[in-house]
């Protein structure tokens, strides 16, 4: 949680847009991010530490005469929602999980798809028509870029892809001293244990002790491998192609 | 240090220097940042008997706990001293029983971490995610004074462990979200008030303004002071890695190499003047911090001795330093990376600019969260290896604010990848010794490393995990109740020999019996 202070109501902060744009725009910028005369007030401590006008007001109404602000009579109210507004553009800077990504599909389309049929090797595992026919109208292009490069959704991530929670599982084959071996979707490994949920759903766990062989095949391996790969004009390329696949 | 008189249960300042195998004094065990003990009971021959003493599971009385355990406690007269976000604790050493819970009321700020307590005879010190510096009573917990170091409604907030040199409290701040500056103080121990404040990026008229566009960029450059430093009594020097400029992702506003963030300096203590510089990452638009612990070495360079520095850093590089200078000896990467075109001739990396953020994404290693973080690497100066847990990974960089003058980060990342391996690095030539690898990647762990030929750290799955330093063999494990989360410690009491470590909720005691 990147905002630790009330959040402004939000039909104060429209208000106090349209006040703010009429009185202060002219010297503070429109996004009161500063202007010819006025100095921003989205970094400012004093606005900032602010709440409900408390501080600014003597300043909107006092003005700065050393610097060249003319003193604004303005009702408590109107002060207020300034204020509302002032904080929801504080808010907007501090929030960066909510900042909007800009236009990623930038690459080219024709490259993509020699790339996904080529270098990039993508058919040994994967079909447009197949298991990634519609893969454009399943996920947006930003979440689809993160999802290509490597699938699994990881609790380190930023919340780009908090809303795909999919996994996908190695399988693994664990072949103890006895000679008899297990195979099934890998539930855990470290290097001392390891764990496998069977066909029939049945969990199996083992001590890697020194006889015991683990083969984990991972179907995310050439993900892997490709991060080292990839320029950033195939990264571009593969998702203009992708985007296509609706 | 006249009219200084100690208690039963203070801290002797010349422990501070030379601690006994009965004391941890200070953040990172002594003033090197080695992590590394002189202690063998516990060694080679006998810690596959190591087992566990006590456990001591975090009661956080009515307040609520907002983060694992990351700070590395202190022991000292048989009691443990440690922080959680706005919470302090003290706990006997040989039995894990609490004996008194502090809790703070906060007025906000991010609840990311703290990582402990600096102690000056009887009294305790910490910092909040409020940015409040407070002094407790070590006999009872109960607070002395709390004064405020930064702004928490500017969006500061802080995590470090105080470090005492001398009558110097140095405490550092955090917050890189809206672009405000960062800097380092020393404070009183008697009664908090400043003594000095490094500025980490320059004022007008000041030297390395020439590294900044305008004033305006400078007073909102960042360089925040996350990690508690080290120190050379010698030399006389404090020695700290200084956080990445703001905006963060967005430089266009900035140009310049943007002096002294993502910097190794060395500061005089009694004052906080600059002695020296050596940027690890010039105009930095990655969120690498360079604040990872400049690890003292008294070392070799072409069979003559030196005194080096040496440092892990975020953005993937090993860094050696002549200490006494901040001369280049070796910057070598310890991960694969991407993102420099080599090294200038001081030795700092050249940032290759296709790899800043774009509008559309640039796929960069490191990873945002780097190559390593404010979890402790180690020098073991039997093995002449220096230790870390680096993470290998991939993030998307986007850049989100294209004005010319950007505001807060300007930009995200989404992290696509990371596996971690412990790394064991030659200082001598940067090249890594032994590798183990890992199957899976997550938050860097801190290390010890000690005369009984051992090596204590975490692996990303939940163990607690004892390897020979000298081959990276695994010689001891346990599945504790969450990822190792701070460095672990160790001291001797009556003879024996506990190692603490946290994590999550749960701080261990491991010894032989």
């Amino acid at each position: 949680m990147l905002i630790s202070r009330a959040v402004p109501d939000a039909a104060a902060v429209e208000r106090g847009q349209k006040i703010f744009v009429g009185n202060c725009g002219f010297c503070h910028g429109t996004t009161a991010q500063g202007g010819d005369s006025g100095p921003d007030l989205v970094r400012s401590p004093l606005a900032l530490d602010d709440e409900r006008g408390d501080k600014i007001g003597p300043v909107i109404e006092q003005g700065r005469p050393g610097k060249g602000m003319p003193a604004f009579h303005l009702p408590a109210d109107q002060i207020q929602d300034i204020a509302a507004f002032l904080r929801s553009r504080q808010q907007a800077a501090i929030d960066r999980n909510a900042y909007s990504i800009l236009d990623v599909v930038t690459g080219d389309r024709e490259k993509g798809r020699e790339y996904f049929n080529g270098a990039g090797r993508c058919r040994s595992c994967h079909s447009p028509t197949g298991d990634l026919a519609g893969i454009a109208k399943k996920y947006d292009a930003v979440t689809l870029q993160s999802r290509f490069l490597y699938p699994r959704t990881r609790s380190s991530d930023t919340q780009l892809n908090r809303s795909d929670a999919q996994s996908i599982h190695s399988q693994v084959t664990v072949t103890p001293a006895s000679g008899q071996p297990f195979s099934g979707t890998l539930e855990y490994l470290d290097d001392f244990n390891v764990a496998l949920r069977d066909p029939a759903g049945e969990y199996h766990s083992f001590s890697r002790d020194a006889h015991v062989k683990v083969e984990v095949h991972d179907p995310l391996a050439a993900h892997a491998e490709l991060l080292k790969k990839y320029t950033d004009a195939d990264m571009h390329n593969l998702l203009a192609y992708l985007v296509t696949l609706k | 240090m006249t009219g200084f008189s100690l208690s039963a249960q203070g801290l002797d300042p010349a422990h501070l220097l030379k601690p006994p195998t009965d004391t941890w004094p200070t953040y990172n065990g002594d003033y090197s940042g080695r992590r590394f003990s002189p202690l063998a009971r516990i060694n080679s021959s006998n810690v596959t008997a190591m087992t566990l003493a006590w456990e001591y599971r975090l009661d956080a009385g009515s307040g609520t706990l907002t983060s694992a355990i990351k700070s590395t406690p202190l022991e000292v007269n048989g009691v443990l001293y440690f922080t959680l976000p706005d919470h302090a604790w003290a706990v006997d050493a040989r039995t894990g029983r609490q004996l008194w819970h502090y809790q703070w009321e906060s007025h906000g700020g991010i609840h990311i971490g703290s990582r402990g307590f600096g102690m000056y005879g009887s009294w305790l010190y910490f910092e909040t995610p409020d940015n409040y510096l407070i002094s407790l009573n070590a006999k009872d917990g109960s607070e002395r004074w709390h004064v405020e170091i930064a702004d928490v409604k500017q969006e500061y907030f802080s995590t470090p462990a105080p470090i005492v040199v001398r009558n110097h409290i140095i405490v550092g701040v955090g917050g890189d979200s809206l672009d405000v500056p960062g800097f380092l103080e020393s404070r009183d121990p008697e009664t908090g008030q400043l003594q000095w404040r490094w500025n980490t990026t320059p004022r007008k008229g000041e030297a390395g303004t020439e590294s900044w566009p305008n004033p305006e960029a400078m007073e909102h450059g960042g360089g925040m002071t996350w990690v508690p430093g080290t120190y050379d009594p010698e030399l006389n020097l404090y020695y700290l890695g200084t956080g990445n400029p703001n905006p963060v992702m967005a430089g266009q506003g900035r140009k310049g190499d943007n002096l002294w963030t993502c910097s190794i300096v060395a500061l005089n203590p009694d004052t906080g003047k600059l002695a020296w510089y050596f940027q690890a990452s010039p105009h930095d638009t990655h969120d690498w911090d360079a604040a990872e612990t400049p690890v003292l070495i008294d070392g070799e360079v072409e069979g003559h001795p030196r005194k080096l520095l040496a440092q892990s850093s975020r953005n993937g590089y090993f860094f050696v330093l002549d200490r006494t200078n901040g001369k280049n000896i070796l910057s070598k990467p310890f991960i694969d990376i991407n993102w420099s075109k080599g090294l200038d001739t001081k030795g700092q990396p050249i940032g290759n600019p296709e790899k800043e953020p774009k509008p559309d994404g640039t796929l960069v290693t490191p990873a945002l969260t780097g190559a390593a973080n404010w979890p402790s690497p180690s020098y073991d100066p039997e093995t002449g290896l220096f230790y870390v847990n680096a993470l290998s990974s991939y993030s998307i960089y986007y850049l989100t604010d294209t004005a010319d003058k950007p505001e807060g980060y300007g930009g995200r990342d989404s992290g696509v990848y990371s596996t971690m391996a412990l790394k064991a690095i030659d200082y001598r030539t940067g090249q890594v010794r032994w590798t183990h690898e890992y199957n899976r990647g997550g938050p860097s762990i801190g290390i010890l490393t000690t005369a009984g030929k051992l090596l204590f750290t975490g692996d990303p799955s939940g163990n607690f995990i004892v390897y020979d330093p000298s081959n990276g063999k695994i010689l001891w494990h346990a599945h504790l109740v969450s990822n190792v989360s701070n460095g672990p410690m160790t001291y001797e009491l009556d003879g024996h020999q506990y190692v603490v470590v946290g994590a999550g909720d749960t701080l261990y005691g491991f010894t032989l019996l």
